[in-house]
């Protein structure tokens, strides 16, 4: 439990004149399920893209068990195989079926076996539930059996930790509870996770840790409890209630 | 703005390099014309340069019949008449063998100097213009100017210049019957004709009231046309005033070219008498049946004698045209695909991509931006000027420029078709570590290919009917110039373009059913098999042993 896989230090990313992400700090340790909360715009998506450098960071340095992933002589594509992400849109390939859209990362990058990679991709595949679907377009799957696909998908690359950028946000309601509860066991699982979310329950009951954040910064870090029970900052106070206010109503 | 300004800066380089080419290579061509006899001699071969369609001077018939000599860029295709049997007596003389080539009156000169033919033996009069650009032989026959007007118009009994001043009579653009009608009337040159069949069918359906000619042409003309006579005006002092230059006919050839003086040494041997025979022969020879079918009766006589050529046209368009598209695809997604790559993160990268960003742009804008047919006239012409006479062969040269074409437009096709999908299928990409390559070839290209089918097909029906404008290239003998071949061998304007149109349609209607029928195909089943999981867990035992 005490491995440091990612450390953050004074990151900070500016969109021409906005600064999105001011100094931010903060540590992955193995075997950690963080959750990112925080309203729109806070920043939070934003910073989880800059960890697997789909954004390229304006200053600071992320370092991977300790050699900084901006590094020029950093190899970015092992290190995108050995951390995971899964898109709020998803992000499945559509030429392909889901059997093929859990194998092509395998076969491409890691190259295993056309053969090898099948039968990691249907494991995982029936992990979370997806079997009877694997030769589905996603075209022809609903949100929240995409989403369990995209989870198979960044599993079957045997990754060391999975970024999940709103990975329920864009369900329809009666879906959320599918992808959460897969979500559930990989934490349970001892999977290392990062989730970026809205939804309370999961941050509050699964996660290790929460990171508050506000307009480009984290306001505060803490354990479920400290965080939901006795928040430091008025500003999480106020998010919190209402958050939790609308999520008891629906 | 700066886009703008980029794209301006550009247009202006490309005309510029175009021009320098142009006229660099204008004024020294890399054929010496002094060696002229000496290269025809050690080649055995005589390159002879006429229209093909300009009985009784030069016309073209289906069989080698009455002493015919192939036409050796138009396969199938044979010409005869007084031009040729001159170019005979001339080979025959020299020891080498005549080579017959059918160009377009107005790339004659243009052939000659860039070395694609040794002579013109066209019925083409020295006139001062051309010897600008060309010299000319000693005369090898002497015309005079006639009208041909139709036996029921209101200008049969004509006898002198002055009673055709109302009348609407039309010459052949770029010869000095357009001179010389100037001194009927005033003249516009826009209102001229290109070819004699084209005069032809308009007098007979009364367009025109007549139209100039040379004495023997006018007789070809009215022996194959019986509704047509002409009017005389040789021993008339009220008819045409003309110059020596212009009723005779003299052989062109290059300026200096050490084969005039041997040409004028043969033709000095060939009597007024044999030129004569030789003129008779041509005009009897002459394979035009004068017979009236009526309209049915044309279009079956014309379907009876060139069923065969309008199968081999429409071989050729198609064949052309999905080649064409089929190189074009692969050149437009090669470019689309450079032109979306991520920036370089190292700075000759970024440069060199910038370079390359330019002149693919620079392709695309000029290909997109200029006519087919000059693209072909421009390339066709540049490199036959550029390698000193060395033409590319017609086919290979219109599969060039068809391909060229259509990657400039599926270019801008492809870029739009990846930049419509979901940026989300790059991200998903990136994010399991594949390579841009990678990212491509896996997933981004089969999705744009989906997408732009409809598109490309759209462009494989154009280019069947654009592949047209590429019969200025002699000897590239699509669906349309096996057209202008059977006018040139009937005279039936109306009716060989009307069965040419109707070809035309039945091909690209036909075609678009079918492409339609490949992309529904290709969209895929709306299905997909429920997997038991049993079967699954099944499999994957069967597997892991």
């Amino acid at each position: 439990m005490c491995e440091t896989i990612l450390e953050v230090k004074h990151l900070s990313k500016t969109f021409g004149e906005n600064e999105i992400l001011k100094d931010i700090n903060f540590t992955v340790k193995k075997g950690e399920v963080i959750s990112v909360i925080g309203s729109s715009g806070s920043g939070k998506s934003t910073m989880l893209r800059c960890l697997n450098l789909l954004e390229t960071p304006t200053s600071g340095e992320i370092l991977y068990h300790g050699n900084s992933i901006t590094d020029k002589k950093f190899d970015v594509r092992r290190y995108r195989a050995e951390v995971g992400m899964v898109f709020q849109s998803f992000n499945l390939f559509d030429n392909m079926s889901a059997l093929k859209n859990c194998c092509i990362g395998q076969i491409k990058v890691l190259k295993r076996t056309k053969k090898q990679a099948e039968e990691i991709a249907l494991q995982y595949l029936d992990k979370v539930g997806m079997t009877q679907y694997i030769n589905a377009r996603p075209s022809q799957l609903s949100g929240g059996q995409k989403q369990r696909v995209a989870i198979a998908r960044a599993l079957a690359m045997d990754p060391e930790i999975i970024l999940f950028d709103e990975p329920t946000s864009a369900l329809d309601p009666e879906m959320v509870g599918e992808v959460l509860s897969v979500m559930t066991a990989l934490a349970k699982s001892g999977l290392t996770m990062v989730v970026v979310t809205h939804e309370m329950s999961f941050a509050r009951d699964v996660s290790d840790r929460v990171v508050f954040m506000d307009g480009g910064i984290i306001l505060e870090e803490g354990t479920p409890q400290q965080i939901f029970t006795n928040p430091n900052n008025q500003r999480t106070r106020q998010f919190l209630s209402r958050m939790l206010s609308e999520q008891k109503q629906n | 703005m700066k886009r703008v300004f980029a794209v301006v800066v550009l247009v202006v380089l490309a005309v510029a390099l175009f021009g320098t080419l142009l006229t660099s290579t204008g004024v020294a061509y890399a054929v010496s014309s002094a060696d002229d006899l000496q290269s025809v001699q050690s080649s055995g071969v005589i390159k002879i340069g006429m229209e093909a369609g300009y009985a009784p001077y030069n016309y073209r018939q289906t069989t080698d019949a009455n002493g015919a000599v192939a036409i050796a860029n138009q396969n199938g295709e044979f010409a005869n008449g007084y031009d040729v049997k001159v170019a005979k007596y001339i080979a025959e003389k020299m020891g080498v063998t005549l080579e017959v080539h059918a160009l377009e009156w107005d790339s004659l000169i243009n052939a000659l100097n860039a070395g694609t033919i040794d002579a013109i033996i066209a019925g083409m009069s020295p006139t001062e213009e051309r010897k600008k650009s060309i010299d000319f032989s000693d005369k090898y026959y002497e015309s005079n100017l006639v009208i041909v007007v139709r036996k029921d118009g209101n200008y049969a009994n004509a006898t002198q210049l002055s009673d055709f001043t109302n009348a609407n009579i039309v010459a052949q653009r770029g010869t000095f019957h357009v001179d010389a009608l100037a001194q009927i009337r005033e003249v516009n040159d826009s209102v001229q004709y290109d070819t004699f069949p084209l005069m032809i069918t308009a007098l007979k359906s009364k367009t025109i009231d007549g139209y100039v000619a040379e004495e023997p042409g006018a007789i070809s003309d009215c022996a194959a046309n019986s509704e047509l006579m002409y009017i005389d005006l040789k021993n008339n002092e009220n008819g045409f005033a003309t110059s020596e230059g212009d009723t005779q006919l003299a052989i062109g050839l290059r300026k200096g070219s050490s084969l005039t003086a041997t040409i004028n040494e043969i033709l000095a041997t060939l009597s007024e008498d044999q030129r004569a025979v030789m003129m008779d022969e041509a005009i009897e020879q002459q394979p035009v049946e004068s017979v009236e079918l009526g309209f049915f009766g044309n279009i079956g006589y014309i379907l009876g004698k060139y069923w065969l050529r309008i199968l081999q046209g429409v071989g050729t368009t198609i064949l052309v045209s999905i080649i064409g598209t089929i190189v074009g695809l692969a050149i437009g997604l090669l470019v689309g695909f450079l032109r979306t790559l991520p920036q370089s993160r190292t700075k000759a990268g970024k440069i060199w991509q910038r370079v390359y960003n330019f002149l693919l742009s620079a392709y695309v804008e000029i290909f997109r931006g200029t006519p087919m047919m000059v693209q072909a006239m421009v390339i066709y012409w540049g490199y036959a000027t550029l390698s000193g006479g060395i033409t590319m062969n017609t086919f290979v040269a219109a599969l060039l420029i068809v391909s060229v074409n259509t990657g400039a437009y599926i270019a801008e096709i492809v870029r739009g078709g990846i930049n419509s999908l979901d940026k989300g299928q790059f991200e998903g990409a990136s994010a399991i570590g594949m390579s841009h390559w990678q990212t491509m070839f896996s997933v981004i290209l089969p999705q744009t290919i989906k997408n732009i089918l409809p598109a490309v097909s759209n462009e494989f029906v154009i280019n069947i009917k654009d592949t047209s404008v590429l019969s200025v290239l002699a000897g590239f003998i699509d669906l349309f110039a096996v057209g202008n071949i059977i006018i040139l061998g009937t005279y039936r304007t109306f009716e060989a373009y009307l069965i040419i149109s109707v070809v035309y349609f039945a091909l690209t209607f036909s075609i678009t059913r079918i492409l339609r029928l490949c992309e529904r195909k290709l969209k895929g089943k709306a299905n997909y098999t429920l997997y038991n999981s049993d079967i699954v867990s099944a499999q994957q035992t069967a597997k892991g042993e």
